[in-house]
């Protein structure tokens, strides 16, 4: 029995048995090569499931849809190691309690599926993973590119890119971190981020993104792909990343019981910033 | 609509020189809702703030911006004259024109654009100000004392002395600190314990003060008025409400030979002991690390020789927690460690030793009884050398600081060994003779006029042995010669050093301190006890290098501010408090963590039947200390902070 199939048995289990009240899993997109997500509430609707080399996307970002877990019920979710680590630092900050999710977790290596042991989150250990992981060697080599910037150079880059911005939010709708109910940009009294896309307004919103996600990125990428415009929103995830593993020797996503990185404090840490 | 009344200050020349005040004046006057624009040489003075307020009732004002110097300055001052004026006390801001333009500029056009720059800011700032009322708070009327030193003891005293409860916590067995292992003391001779034990004892048997020793403070937590403070009592393994103190346990002690730390090294101790004979409490401990029946299971004589069964071996160390409205910071220093000195040759030879050696050998209740002798023979020595600021002064090996008390300490010593030792001859090695001080010149002159100590300029490059001797040898620098001392015995005048886990204990409480580890001051002149932390004093040689006199002045200081502290029921704090907005909080508790002052909890909201729906953060204002650093975490910008609220600095920027 293929991994697809034994997850649509699993799923139909889980929903017959009444363990979980939904499934969050994919199904049949609208091209050959796409899935979208689908919801599965009965084991019939269960049966649909796709699962192979093109479910890419993070589904954890379901998770914290306002009112879905309030009633302690239960929802089982279909995951990559990065939707794991996503559910990782949700739990950390409150947003999920480990209980009411059921991971039924698996693996993509180039066009092979395996399914990953476990099924709460107390059962995946990633800090190594986490800590070895390299993203993609495209995303490598562009970082590399930018780094050997001047501050100009690397300027005139970001400027290119986000006068792109259309401020359509989808980089903000597709992450999982970004759970708060009202964003910062929806905020007009008073108004820090200028809702305009004009080329000041796209700077503040996206840095401001950066900023927000810095220490909380599970890396999956779906920023990067979600873009209508193509801004590589991956390498500014993957700089303030990097940036917090070398200041902080954090690592967002390796457990769940983490604090978050930018409001904690160690006894040992450097003071030299403070006069 | 508002009305705003500006008000730019020349402070004499200070501001008037830089910035050209009229330009200034003329700008505020046509900026909109400024309702009068004035300017003034010293609007801090009487007749500036009898200006502000006419205007305030004059033209109804509903807002009022000082353009003068920093709010740390004045700000209280016009506060006060806004209220007397009828105007909350909050609606007032000061526009910084000097610390910020006038002082830091050298062009006076350039000086004036910022001045009107910085005051629209304020204006703007001032026109969404809200009225905000003074928050009371109770306060807990009982101090926390940390160190029993003499500094310890007379803040105690004080505050006892005035009525209030005072926890007095010392680490070691007994109080006493420093000052009970010393002689006699600069510039009077009176023998240290003999002044010192009175207070020990008038502290112990005080109703107000419990004393707490061989314990320690594990962590603080609260405010002004209102802290929590854990004290751990370590295991003493002597039943404190039994032992008499008869010392019989003392005495049967198989284990004699430790060194004792009270004397140096010079003495030896048992496993159980008192440190001292007029330790106070007089109750011995056992020091686990070298019992007999803690390393092998077997022993217990102690236990066998108590006729009132006050030993228990079962004792288990306790943490209890207090409350208290204030704390008073005494934990004393330590002397440097002289090893880094290798050309002195300490711990390399018996007879280099440091001055609180010394105070020991000179000590009548010390290991000689009183009697100089050299450590490695016990003879007396014939010849002693002393070395001034060895550590002291020294960049490169010791502390750049000045120990302030070693100039006067090494007078004593070499006058003690004159008294007790007719005939010998001390030589004394200094950089300068430091003695400021009532009575501390004609002290130093006594030792050299009277007791023949001889002073030689300049340093000394080295100590080595030679036939039993020690020759010392470094150079005169009045003479302009290099000089050779044969001497018997050489003491080291040591530095003075901050306790050797200060800056992990500052980070305990909350308090800051400097390079080296002494305690910071809130203001180095003006506010010499107080620290950066409301309600958290300092006194003694913690803060500085000190000797007992200004120890004990300034441990009255600090109760003076505890005193001063307790006048009230409540205390009356600053309204500038965060909220949190319940309806946009996520939950994250980032800002819970990130709140240095443990002021934000988990608030649940329920619906009309008891249902959670959700749990957001809340801001308790009676911890909050307004420091905004919620508000800087707040992704959702869900907090706001009283009198710096988002529309507020939002304003300030935009006039910029």
């Amino acid at each position: 029995m293929g991994i697809q199939e034994q997850y649509r048995s699993e799923a139909a289990a889980l929903l017959s048995s009444g363990e979980v009240k939904l499934v969050i899993g994919f199904g049949e997109g609208s091209t050959a090569d796409r899935r979208r997500p689908l919801f599965a509430r009965t084991p019939e609707e269960a049966q649909k499931f796709v699962l192979d080399a093109a479910c890419i996307a993070n589904l954890s970002t379901y998770l914290v849809t306002e009112g879905l877990l309030s009633d302690g019920k239960k929802v089982a979710v279909f995951l990559k190691p990065d939707g794991i680590r996503s559910v990782n630092i949700l739990i950390s900050e409150a947003q999920l309690k480990p209980d009411q999710v059921v991971i039924l977790g698996y693996a993509i290596d180039k066009a092979e599926i395996t399914a990953l042991e476990g099924r709460n989150i107390s059962d995946f250990s990633l800090g190594e993973e986490i800590r070895s992981h390299t993203p993609p060697p495209h995303i490598l080599q562009e970082a590399e590119r930018i780094e050997e910037m001047n501050p100009a150079e690397r300027f005139e880059f970001w400027k290119a890119h986000f006068s792109k911005c259309i401020k359509c939010y989808a980089c903000r709708q597709v992450c999982p971190m970004c759970y708060c109910r009202r964003c910062i940009v929806d905020v007009n009294q008073p108004q820090w981020v200028s809702t305009s896309s004009h080329t000041l307004g796209n700077f503040e919103w996206n840095i401001v993104r950066a900023f927000h996600l810095a220490g909380r990125c599970a890396a999956c990428g779906a920023c990067d792909r979600a873009c209508p415009v193509n801004i590589p929103l991956r390498l500014v995830n993957y700089r303030m990343g990097k940036e917090v593993i070398d200041a902080f020797d954090y690592c967002a996503g390796e457990n769940s019981s983490q604090k978050p990185v930018l409001a904690s404090f160690k006894q040992d840490d450097p003071e030299t910033f403070i006069l | 609509m508002a009305k705003i009344g500006v008000f730019v200050c020349h402070c004499g020349e200070n501001i008037a020189s830089m910035v050209d005040t009229g330009t200034l004046v003329k700008a505020m006057s046509d900026h909109p809702g400024v309702a009068i624009c004035n300017e003034y040489k010293y609007f801090c003075s009487d007749p500036g703030q009898e200006t502000v307020k006419r205007a305030i009732r004059e033209h109804n004002l509903t807002g009022v911006v000082v353009a003068a110097c920093s709010p740390r300055m004045h700000e209280t001052t016009f506060r006060k004259a806004c209220a007397e004026a009828g105007l909350n006390p909050y609606m007032l801001e000061l526009a910084n024109i000097r610390e910020q333009c006038s002082w830091v500029h050298s062009e006076k056009n350039q000086a004036t654009s910022k001045a009107i720059e910085i005051t629209r800011s304020l204006v703007e700032k001032v026109k969404r100000n809200n009225e905000l009322k003074p928050i009371s708070v109770p306060v807990t009327r009982r101090a926390l004392v940390i160190g029993g030193g003499i500094a310890g003891i007379q803040a105690a005293l004080d505050i006892a002395g005035a009525g209030r409860e005072v926890v007095l916590v010392e680490r070691e067995p007994s109080i006493g600190g420093h000052m009970s292992q010393l002689s006699e003391t600069f510039p009077t001779l009176d023998c240290s314990q003999c002044i010192l034990t009175p207070r020990m004892v008038e502290a112990i048997q005080h109703p107000k003060i419990t004393v707490m020793t061989y314990s320690e403070v594990e962590e603080v937590e609260g405010y002004i008025g209102n802290f929590t403070a854990k004290i751990r009592k370590k295991a003493r393994y002597v039943d404190m409400s039994k032992c008499t103190g008869c010392g019989d346990c003392i005495q049967k002690c198989p284990v004699k030979k430790i060194p004792s730390e009270f004397e140096c090294g010079l003495g030896k101790r048992t496993a159980i002991y008192t440190p001292f004979a007029q330790a106070v409490p007089n109750v011995p401990v056992i020091d686990k690390s070298r019992c007999t029946y803690f390393k092998n299971g077997k022993c217990k004589i102690c236990e066998k020789s108590c006729q009132i069964d006050a030993i228990d071996f079962e004792q288990q160390e306790s943490v209890e927690t207090f409350e208290f409205g204030a704390i008073v910071v005494a934990t004393g220093f330590q002397i440097q460690d002289t090893s880094v000195y290798g050309e002195y040759g300490y711990g390399k030879y018996k007879d280099v030793i440091t001055g609180l050696h010394f105070e020991r050998l000179a000590s009548a209740s010390g290991p000689t009884a009183g009697k100089i002798q050299r450590p490695s023979d016990g003879k007396e020595p014939e010849t002693v050398v002393f070395i001034q600021c060895a550590g002291s002064r020294d960049p490169s090996k010791g502390v750049k600081y000045c120990s302030k008390i070693c100039c006067m300490y090494t007078a004593k010593h070499a006058m003690l060994y004159t008294h007790k030792h007719h005939g010998s001859n001390s030589k004394i090695f200094y950089m300068d003779i430091r003695a400021a001080g009532k009575g501390y010149d004609e002290f130093t002159r006594r030792a050299i006029e009277e007791d023949g100590a001889d002073y030689l300029r300049g340093r000394v490059s080295k100590v080595f042995e030679e036939n039993g001797k020690l020759i010392v040898r470094g150079v005169d620098t009045l003479l302009g010669k290099p000089v050779e001392v044969a001497a018997d015995m050489v003491v080291l005048a040591t530095a003075m050093t901050p306790q050797p886990d200060a800056k992990q204990f500052a980070k305990r409480i909350g308090i800051g301190y400097d390079e080296y580890g002494f305690y910071n001051e809130a203001h180095l002149k003006l506010r010499p006890v107080e620290t950066a932390k409301a309600g958290i004093y300092l006194c003694g040689a913690c803060q500085s290098p000190k000797d007992i006199p200004d120890s004990v002045a300034q441990a009255s200081a600090a109760a003076a501010k505890v005193l001063g502290l307790f006048s009230r029921e409540q205390l009356e704090r600053e309204p500038v408090v965060a909220a949190v907005g319940e309806t946009t909080c996520a939950g994250c508790w980032g800002c819970v963590y990130a709140c240095p002052y443990n002021a934000i909890e988990k608030k649940d909201i329920t619906d009309r039947n008891g249902n959670l729906i959700k749990q957001v953060a809340s801001v308790n204002p009676g911890l909050c200390q307004g420091c905004g650093t919620c508000v800087t975490f707040c992704r959702s910008n869900s907090i706001d902070l009283a009198g710096f609220t988002e529309k507020q600095i939002f304003a300030e920027v935009m006039a910029l």
